[in-house]
């Protein structure tokens, strides 16, 4: 056999062997359903995002258990965007384009869905955004899981007006710096001028990222506390490990809730973990969802997380759930529920099956898709800290409010 | 240990000591009975009290509140029993429901009324909700009669503290008997400026002027605040003599505000320069006097907190008793498992990269990363929980709204101590004269007989070890997770090459400027600003001055 023979020969048997396995892969593709996740289990985040990319898993692990979607076995991608946010797109990119899923789950911070946001719009991908945010948006390729301020910052704020919330009367906003904490407070800001307060009953303070040395700001909060006015309470948006920080530093520094209540609007169960709780006790936050919401799917999600966590031996608490989670779960069920009802996974037929869906939340609360857009209905929670790092709940809503995207406040 | 028992059994022994043995056994039960017997006699007091406070709505449990406050006032009811039931409120274990009020803790269960153990079962397993409005009338209601019940009780330095926060809802006339009462000599003083709260509302212009007085010599934001709306609401038919002792009075406490505030600033400065010297030392020793760029350092500094909460963990099973003390018992483990794990690496990995510091960098890097997602498999992902000592928490209040917290205390001096021991082994030790020896002019000291490898095992060592103790100084002020480290390897290579490389001194000094700039401009650009100021700042001082602060002369 000379040479140009054996190339000849070995190329059409190379062919030949990769031919079955280019067959098969595709034909594997066939039947299987991808779902990207974009949540960080490394940098400032790491410590609560990462949580969101098992519990998806374990969505998808009940789907398959039932038979899987369309009959085909849901899969999931877990990627690393690492608290950066242009990653958090590149990641998206290659979720969407790369691996082929049918839709993403991811972001915690507001900035990382808006570093996504142009890439599933440019490639007509989907999102679902299990996160409470600042709204001012309406995008038909974000499914916005959780609820904007008007159904959630707001009836928290008047509570706390309210004399049974100790009538409020100045406001320190303190939050971290970015999109999420800066519309907010415009909004906060906005509602408390239509209640007649104007700008002296407020200050605003931002920081980094990871900050940690709260030491100067909670000098000021007290200062700031014992001006004439009114009862002073603090709007928190701080994010990611500066809440722990936060709360170490203003309990050491002798403030309680009795004395200046913190609203803190991204404060987790999983927050409090590693923290003594009973001098935190009072403290506020709100969300559409608390792991002491009284419900059988709620105990049903718990038991449910917990042998998740044991059977994998994963590094998160068994114990401990929160909102995003709940969300993030909802999320992929909704998702399933689009998928079936549209008979395929193609994200414009998704989308349209999506309006009206129904699904019942570990919350208690049966949530709604809207009709006219991706939101989706949720019931309202205010949780107070108690003793045993977790959240009694204070006041929870009738029934889900028809979330409104675009405040007239901001 | 015999005289002891002796000594308890001379009543029994001693001739005639059985009879009066039982007479003194009457005595005590006498006693008992007698001062239940009140209790008893008053339960419908106690029992329309706490109706009160089971009945539906704030309004009415505050009522209640002060009804029960009131019936303490005309002596109706002990104010032991209040301080029960108050705190039992507050901590939800009062069930309201059935026939009568219970308290449930974890093994008992009490009638409310008298505080007497019960069989019945609660219908409930936790009480009410409390609100914020209610919490902190219960705050206050716990502390006024915790003063009147225990007079100078362990507790009374905070239940002082609780009425000072709460002056314009305290009762005046319980705060007045509290001040009477022997006992509570140490905190008379303090009560006596609450009671002066309501004073200045008195129609007696004498004692208004008291009252003024006594507020000034207190000077708080909160004082200021009431002297300034208490001038604002004065008619211009006002005594003068209350205007005058007004104005001198608001303008001694804006003085000392001012001091307040000026100490604040420097001890605030001073803390976060201990932290950032804290975090910066290892790698002072590793990067500037090895020229190792460490990039690792930060997950030294984690490991550190981890061994500290691993001690912690031990010591709660091992000797409860020491629990308060885990933060100095671990102090020698950090350093050693540290150190440990830095020698492992300078053996392993670095030693073989001495004349490659790109390589180095690439290769700290994936061991800081290792370390990282090591620590998250073994311990998982979530904040570690810290017990916090006694000797730690809160704070104490020196003057004019300028408090100092003890666990920031704690890490300057830890700061000052480590920097103290480092210097003093750098300076007076064989070793140190090595570790410079070898910094100055490597080739030389291993001619001259150094065995550079040891020097450079032993320094890579110590400056893990230093890494581990600010792990464990850090983990009373900042939350202890596998990412914490990422957040103070910049701070931490910032502060050391602008304090110099290979000078410790130049690191302390570097630390403090850092620490003090930032805190001064904090307050008036805010934080993010402040960061891009110091950044800036530095930037422009290393173009003028490559070497930092303090530079030490040397070949490299």
């Amino acid at each position: 056999m000379d040479r140009r023979s054996f190339l000849r020969n070995s190329a059409v048997a190379g062919a030949a062997l990769a031919a079955p396995s280019l067959i098969s892969s595709r034909s594997r593709a066939a039947d299987i359903l991808k779902l990207g996740c974009l949540f960080s289990s490394s940098g400032t985040m790491a410590n609560i995002e990462g949580r969101l990319n098992s519990v998806v898993q374990m969505a998808a692990a009940e789907l398959n258990a039932k038979g899987g979607v369309l009959g085909k076995q849901v899969e999931v991608m877990v990627t690393d965007p690492a608290s950066d946010w242009p990653l958090y797109a590149q990641m998206g990119r290659q979720l969407l384009l790369q691996d082929q899923c049918s839709a993403l789950f991811g972001c915690w911070t507001s900035v990382s869905r808006k570093s996504v946001l142009p890439v599933v719009e440019q490639n007509n991908g989907l999102l679902y955004y299990p996160l409470h945010f600042e709204g001012e948006e309406n995008s038909k390729n974000v499914v916005y899981l959780n609820s904007p301020p008007a159904s959630s910052v707001l009836p928290a704020l008047e509570y706390l007006m309210s004399p049974d919330g100790g009538e409020a009367k100045r406001f320190f906003m303190l939050g971290s710096d970015y999109v999420w904490p800066r519309t907010i407070n415009k909004i906060c800001k906005g509602y408390w001028e239509s209640k007649g307060f104007d700008e002296s009953s407020w200050r605003e303070h931002y920081v980094p990222f990871g900050f940690s040395n709260f030491q100067t700001l909670v000098n000021e909060i007290r200062q700031f506390a014992s001006e004439p006015g009114g009862q002073p309470i603090i709007v928190l948006t701080v994010v990611g490990s500066s809440i722990p920080d936060f709360f170490k530093e203003i309990i050491n520094q002798g403030i309680g809730a009795t004395d200046i209540p913190v609203l803190g609007l991204d404060v987790l169960e999983a927050d409090l973990e590693g923290l003594d709780t009973a001098p935190m006790v009072g403290h506020l936050n709100c969300w559409a969802y608390l792991q002491n919401a009284e419900a059988p799917a709620n105990d049903a999600f718990k038991d449910n997380w917990k042998s998740f966590v044991e059977k994998g031996n994963l590094p998160y608490s068994p114990d401990t759930v929160i909102d995003p989670m709940v969300s993030a779960y909802d999320g992929v069920h909704l998702w399933a529920k689009a998928v079936e009802k549209a008979g395929m996974a193609d994200p414009d037929a998704v989308r349209a099956a999506s309006a009206g869906l129904s699904f019942d939340c570990p919350s208690g609360y049966s949530i709604k898709m809207t009709d006219e857009n991706n939101y989706v209905s949720r019931g309202v929670f205010i949780g107070s800290v108690n003793d045993q790092q977790a959240f009694d709940i204070l006041w929870q809503s009738e029934d889900t409010p028809k979330p409104v995207p675009f405040s007239p406040y901001a | 240990m015999r005289d002891l028992v002796s000594l308890a059994l001379r009543p029994l022994t001693q001739p005639g000591g059985l009879a009066r043995f039982w007479r003194g056994l009457g005595a005590v039960t006498m006693l008992i009975v007698a001062s239940a017997n009140p209790v008893l006699a008053q339960a419908p007091v106690q029992k329309r009290v706490l109706g009160e406070l089971c009945a539906k709505g704030v309004s009415n449990q505050v009522k209640g509140i002060t009804n029960l406050l009131a019936s303490v006032d005309a002596g109706q009811v002990d104010p032991s029993w209040g301080v029960e039931i108050f705190q039992a409120l507050g901590d939800r274990a009062l069930i309201c429901g059935g026939d009568t009020p219970l308290i449930v803790s974890e093994d008992t269960v009490r009638l409310a009324t008298t505080l007497e153990p019960t069989k019945r079962s609660p219908e409930k397993k936790q009480g009410a909700f409390v609100n914020l409005r209610l919490r902190s009338q219960l705050d206050m209601g716990v502390a006024i009669l915790r003063l009147l019940s225990e007079p100078g009780g362990p507790t009374s330095a905070a239940d002082l503290e609780q009425l000072r926060k709460r002056a314009e809802i305290a009762p005046v006339a319980l705060i007045e008997r509290a001040v009477a009462m022997p006992g509570n000599e140490a905190v008379a003083e303090g009560l006596r400026d609450i009671l002066a709260v309501a004073a200045l509302e008195d129609p007696d212009p004498a004692q208004r002027i008291s009252a003024i007085k006594r507020l000034a010599e207190a000077p708080s934001a909160r004082n200021l605040t009431l002297l300034l709306n208490l001038r604002d609401g004065l008619s211009d038919a006002e005594d003068g003599a209350i205007k005058g002792e007004l104005s001198s009075g608001i303008n001694k406490i804006r003085f000392w505000l001012e001091v307040g505030e000026v100490s604040a600033t420097i001890y605030s400065g001073l803390s976060y320069a201990s932290i950032l010297f804290m975090a910066a030392l290892g790698l002072a020793v590793i990067f500037g006097l090895m020229g190792v760029i460490n990039l690792a350092q930060g997950e030294l500094i984690m490991i550190g907190a981890y061994v500290t909460f691993l001690v912690q963990e031990a010591l709660k099973v091992v000797a409860p008793g020491l629990l308060e003390y885990y933060l100095l018992l671990a102090i020698p483990f950090a350093f050693v498992v540290t150190a440990g794990v830095g020698v492992t690496m300078e053996v392993t990995v670095i030693r073989h990269l001495y004349r490659r510091p790109l390589m180095t960098l690439l290769a700290t890097w994936a061991i800081s990363l290792f370390l990282i997602n090591a620590t998250r498999v073994v311990f998982g992902t979530q904040n570690l929980e810290f017990v916090v000592p006694g000797f730690l928490s809160g704070g104490v209040h020196l003057f004019a709204d300028f408090i100092v917290t003890w666990n920031r205390l704690f890490a300057i001096c830890f700061a000052l101590v480590v920097l103290g021991g480092a210097l003093f082994v750098l300076r007076y030790t064989k070793l140190g004269m090595f570790i410079r020896a070898v910094t100055e002019n490597r080739d030389m000291a291993g001619c001259v007989g150094v065995s550079v490898r040891r020097v450079d095992m032993v320094a890579f060592g110590i400056g893990s070890g230093l890494a581990g103790l600010a792990g464990l100084a850090l983990s009373p002020i900042y939350t202890v997770n596998p990412g914490m480290g990422a957040s103070f390897i910049v701070d931490a290579f910032m502060i050391v090459v602008l304090g110099g490389v290979g000078s410790l001194i130049g690191t302390a000094a570097a630390a403090l400027g850092i620490g003090m700039i930032n805190v001064i401009i904090e307050p008036l650009y805010g934080a993010v600003a402040a960061k891009v100021i110091v950044l800036l700042m530095i930037i422009v001082f290393i173009q003028f001055r490559p070497e930092g602060l303090i530079a030490i002369k040397g070949r490299r």
